[in-house]
């Protein structure tokens, strides 16, 4: 076998010559950790691998089994619904059925990049955003009378913001609304159907934004650049709680944050924040104390380079303690947080999904990187994930702590 | 089912003439009526094209041509030409002997309807009648799978049949040249799929085999044997040297001896690694894979065996089948689409409990597979291939519109071109813009390059002027005197008065002066004379100054052009504006 990452000319000893046959199966002896041969097929249960003719940076659930993905070059893009593969979800009879592709539900076209795309749940409804400024675009998704996404209207982000797209957040509520800012100061939550502002953020300093998020119906929690997490609630007009920037060395270091909805989704306090820096240290923290710190860890991010627009970390909805981390190479890492200290330690991944890298479409010689990984909301170990040569995957990992061979 | 009636440059063809797998009665037969009411198809047909031996195809075909009728040529590739008569036997078998139908084709009919068949090789021009040329293109897809180039004079149809865009294990990708045809006419049914990778179908497909060896069950592939077989048994090979297993694989004789001798036949048909492979040693020499003998069915232990028919109907594949049903431990891979009545078609359902001949039941306990393998293009293929041959227009069948929309738009706006997605029964019109070779006589030629300016150039057309006859199928540009002396006809020419009425003191001839003086200043450019017979000319328009007889301080202005030339009428117009 020769070099990872090229094509493999395998010759079985009868004279036989075939190429590029499994090369994540001959990878995968190469592994850490990995002595055992017969661990080859269980890395994964479930594994597709997709090639979109243009890469995305967005993939956002607009139903249980469906995701609007779409493209970031500077002209024309395209915003597709995708179906996700029937067998995936043929629990009973996944035997009987051989449909492994997605399916494009619906599709559209855009003139600018989409660098933030948000469903807006109840609805078909999505909110864009392009990255050059803060306004938003409104998209409906159509119904079964049509394949066709058209753009109905747009929202005005604040003014005088000179650089950076906005955050998008929604969740569900009588009347469609969205959440979105580009910086700290002026984020706002606005009625879709009359444009009306029903809030505004209003922080000493305007920090700009990594991501915002709703941990209840009235809560959010607005995640900056600078490591600063304001957390506000919409019923009050009173000043925002501020969580600090965890200590890091360094004024050029990036932080991004993701909150979980904790266990229960009525008690915001249960909820927790991870915040994941460009040195790839980690920080949790508890909504009852934002200040503080439950658990540390230095996860094996190669710090080298890293995009700030393709850094993603994110809890996992239906497991407890994981975390999954991209942005920073090819691979997409999974990390249990509940073996963390409160004393900075390395943390190894869990599990690591290295396909985009293993089997990149690019050919120029520039590494592929992951651009976006989001979580099933329902099945536990289901990840969907995009990089930068255009890939997508659908992967359900196998925990080989829990499997033990 | 595919069939497709296309009507170009007054010629009728037939592409594609399939079954519909999901009925039982009538409706799975094309519904020759749009063609005729009732009697024979020949002479309504120029020619029948088949792109490859898929039955929703080619599975209605000998219905067509032996009990509708057709006596014309059928057009498909040698492979397809081939196989077609085994898939089309094998389907008639199950159809009416285990199904027990009548209103079907016969064994005979099958053969009687392969005599009409002319094969195709890639890339040849073949001529139809005079006027009609075809041309086949590899498709990819299954062996033998054609996309075909309709020509009629300078009007032309592609016709891509099943085709993929990426290469296979044992078949490469589909190639067209940019060859522009008026109407590109692709099948939408996988065009609004993302195809999932061969990597993560074959991973399947390892990890299922090998789970299924691991507890020490029995696996059945049941194959045609071509195609996938040859796939299947390169990656199982490969898979056993690298993870060092030791259960056998068995591929029946049966598989071999076809399988060899199909591909000896149509080597060129498979791709550039097969084609090695098989110039440098039997395509069958495997390390880990033997030969099949029926009695290592009741082996104890795991293994894993090819055997044919694919959709277990018959056969050797049926009876190990029936051997393993009753163990769970034991796998059944069923890796392509199985016709209705067959086994195959029922485990696909989900019945477990089979009746079989004699009354007997048979409980089917062993884990059932469905894989699917085949190569179709899917939304990037199309566009790709719409890419590589530069249609004028779209044409996309057998998907729902309002499911079209976005791929509609998507190759509209790309290509600039328009696309249409015409439902079952309907019929759409293509306007085309056919150039019509004329030939120009000699003198023509020479007057028009005596003019002056640039050569004629497929970009920059030019106006000229002349005369076209048609003649006996044959068309002429002459000039207009050859023409009328060809037809024997006097020429006559037009002339038109008018008369303009001035008030002007002054004499006939100085009016007359004046006139010139001011059409010279205000016409510049324009040939003006002032000739000494009395008349002032604007090219060629004449003009004339009397007095008018009541009053002398009236004067008419007679106006006289011949009929060609407005132009200089126009400017004169203007002149006397001024």
């Amino acid at each position: 076998v020769e070099n990872l990452g090229e094509v493999s000319i395998l010759k079985a000893s009868s004279g036989f010559v075939s190429t590029n046959i499994c090369l994540w199966l001959l990878n995968a002896v190469h592994q850490p950790g990995s002595h055992c041969v017969c661990l080859l097929l269980s890395r994964y249960k479930d594994l597709h691998v997709y090639q979109l003719e243009h890469p995305t940076q967005v993939i956002e659930w607009t139903s249980g089994k469906t995701v609007c993905v779409a493209g970031f070059t500077s002209s024309k893009n395209e915003i597709l619904e995708l179906r996700l593969p029937l067998k995936l979800f043929a629990d009973e009879n996944k035997g009987l059925c051989a449909e492994r592709d997605f399916k494009v539900v619906h599709g559209g076209f855009t003139d600018a990049p989409v660098r933030c795309l948000r469903h807006i749940p109840g609805t078909r409804c999505v909110v864009t955003n392009d990255g050059l400024s803060s306004d938003l675009q409104v998209w409906d998704l159509g119904g079964d009378d049509s394949d066709v996404i058209r753009r109905t209207g747009s929202v005005d982000g604040s003014r005088g913001v000179s650089e950076g797209g906005s955050r998008i957040a929604a969740r569900l509520s009588s009347q469609p609304q969205v959440l979105h800012g580009a910086e700290s100061a002026g984020v706002r939550l606005t009625q879709l159907t009359s444009g009306q502002t029903v809030y505004t953020l209003e922080t000493d300093s305007a920090d700009p934004l990594s991501s915002l998020h709703f941990v209840s119906d009235a809560v959010f929690l607005a995640g900056c650049s600078n490591g600063k997490v304001y957390i506000a609630d919409t019923r009050t007009s009173a000043a925002p709680q501020l969580s600090p920037p965890p200590p890091s060395s360094g004024e050029s270091v990036l932080w991004w944050t993701d909150a979980s909805a904790g266990p229960s989704c009525l008690d915001p306090s249960s909820c927790r924040i991870v915040r994941l820096s460009s040195c790839g240290q980690t920080v949790i923290s508890d909504l009852r104390n934002p200040g503080g710190a439950v658990s540390r860890a230095q996860l094996d991010v190669q710090t080298r380079r890293c995009n700030a627009d393709d850094v993603r970390v994110s809890w996992a909805p239906a497991l407890d303690d994981c975390i999954a981390v991209s942005g920073f190479s090819g691979a997409v890492q999974i990390y249990s947080s509940s073996v963390w200290t409160t004393e900075l330690q390395e943390a190894q991944p869990l599990f690591e999904h290295r396909g985009h890298a293993v089997s990149s479409q690019s050919d120029d010689g520039v590494p592929v990187f992951v651009t976006s990984h989001v979580w099933h909301p329902e099945r536990p170990r289901t990840l969907l994930s995009a990089a930068s040569d255009g890939s997508v995957h659908v992967w359900d990992w196998v925990d080989q702590s829990a499997a033990g061979c | 089912r595919s069939c497709i009636l296309v009507s170009i440059g007054g010629k009728n063809i037939m592409l594609d003439c399939g079954m519909h797998m999901g009925y039982n009665d009538d409706r799975r037969f094309p519904d020759f009526s749009y063609i005729t009411q009732n009697g024979r198809l020949t002479d309504f047909l120029d020619c029948v094209i088949i792109s490859h031996f898929h039955l929703d195809h080619c599975g209605a075909l000998p219905f067509m041509s032996e009990m509708v009728g057709y006596d014309g040529p059928i057009y498909m590739t040698h492979p397809t030409k081939a196989i077609c008569p085994i898939l089309l036997e094998d389907f008639r078998k199950i159809t009416v002997d285990k199904k027990g139908e009548t209103n079907f084709f016969t064994s005979q009919m099958i053969k009687d309807c392969m005599k009409k068949v002319v094969p195709l090789n890639l890339h040849q021009t073949v001529q139809v009648d005079d006027e009609l040329e075809i041309k086949a293109y590899y498709a990819g897809h299954v062996l033998g799978a054609a996309m075909v180039h309709i020509k009629v004079g300078s009007e032309s149809v592609v016709y891509t049949g099943d085709y993929n865009m990426t290469p296979d294990r044992h078949l490469g990708a589909a190639w067209i040249d940019k060859c522009r045809p008026d109407i590109l006419i692709s099948e939408s049914t996988y065009a609004t799929t993302i195809r999932d990778s061969k990597r993560c179908r074959e991973r399947d497909f390892l990890k299922k085999v090998h789970e299924s060896i691991e507890r020490g069950g029995k696996v059945l592939i049941p194959v045609f044997a071509l195609g996938r077989a040859q796939e299947l048994c390169i990656l199982l090979e490969t898979f056993w040297e690298r993870m060092n297993l030791k259960a056998p694989i068995y591929f029946s004789t049966g598989l071999t001896e076809k399988a060899n001798h199909y591909y000896k036949l149509f080597i060129t048909w498979t791709n550039q690694k097969i084609r090695k492979t098989f110039v440098q040693r039997n395509m069958f020499e495997f390390k880990h894979i033997k030969a099949f003998d029926r009695s290592y069915a009741d082996n104890p232990g795991p293994m894993v065996v090819f055997a044919t028919p694919g959709m277990l109907h018959a056969g050797q594949s049926l009876q190990i089948f029936k051997k393993w049903a009753g163990n769970e431990k034991n796998m059944v891979i069923m890796p392509g689409y199985c016709v209705q009545g067959t086994i195959g078609h029922k485990i696909l359902n989900g019945q477990r409990k089979l009746e079989m001949e004699g009354r007997s039941t048979l409980d089917v306990k062993l884990q059932v597979e469905y894989m699917s393998f085949s190569a179709h293009a899917d939304a990037k293929g199309i566009m790709q291939l719409i890419r590589m041959a530069e249609p004028r227009n779209m044409l996309l069948v057998h998907g729902e519109a309002v499911k079209m929309e976005f791929l509609k738009g998507k190759i509209e706006q790309e290509f600039s071109i328009d696309c249409y997605m015409p439902a079952n029964g309907e019929t759409v019109t293509v306007t085309t813009n056919p150039s019509v070779p004329v030939d120009i006589s000699l003198n023509l030629l020479k007057r028009e390059m005596a003019l002056g300016g640039p050569l004629p150039d497929p970009k920059k057309p030019r106006t000229m002027h002349g005369t076209l006859i048609m003649k006996e199928n044959s068309l002429k540009l002459v000039s207009s005197e050859q023409a009328l002396k060809e037809l024997g006809l006097n020429e006559h020419q037009l002339r038109f008065t008018c008369r303009v009425q001035l008030q002007d003191p002054h004499s006939d001839t100085d009016t007359l002066h004046r006139i010139y003086t001011h059409l010279k200043s205000v016409l510049k450019g324009y040939t003006i004379q002032h000739l000494p017979d009395g008349t002032v000319m604007v090219e060629s328009i004449v003009i004339k100054v009397s007095s008018s007889t009541e009053d002398p301080n009236t004067k008419v202005l007679l106006l006289s052009w011949s009929y060609q030339f407005g132009s200089d009428l126009y400017c004169l117009k203007r002149g006397f504006f001024f």
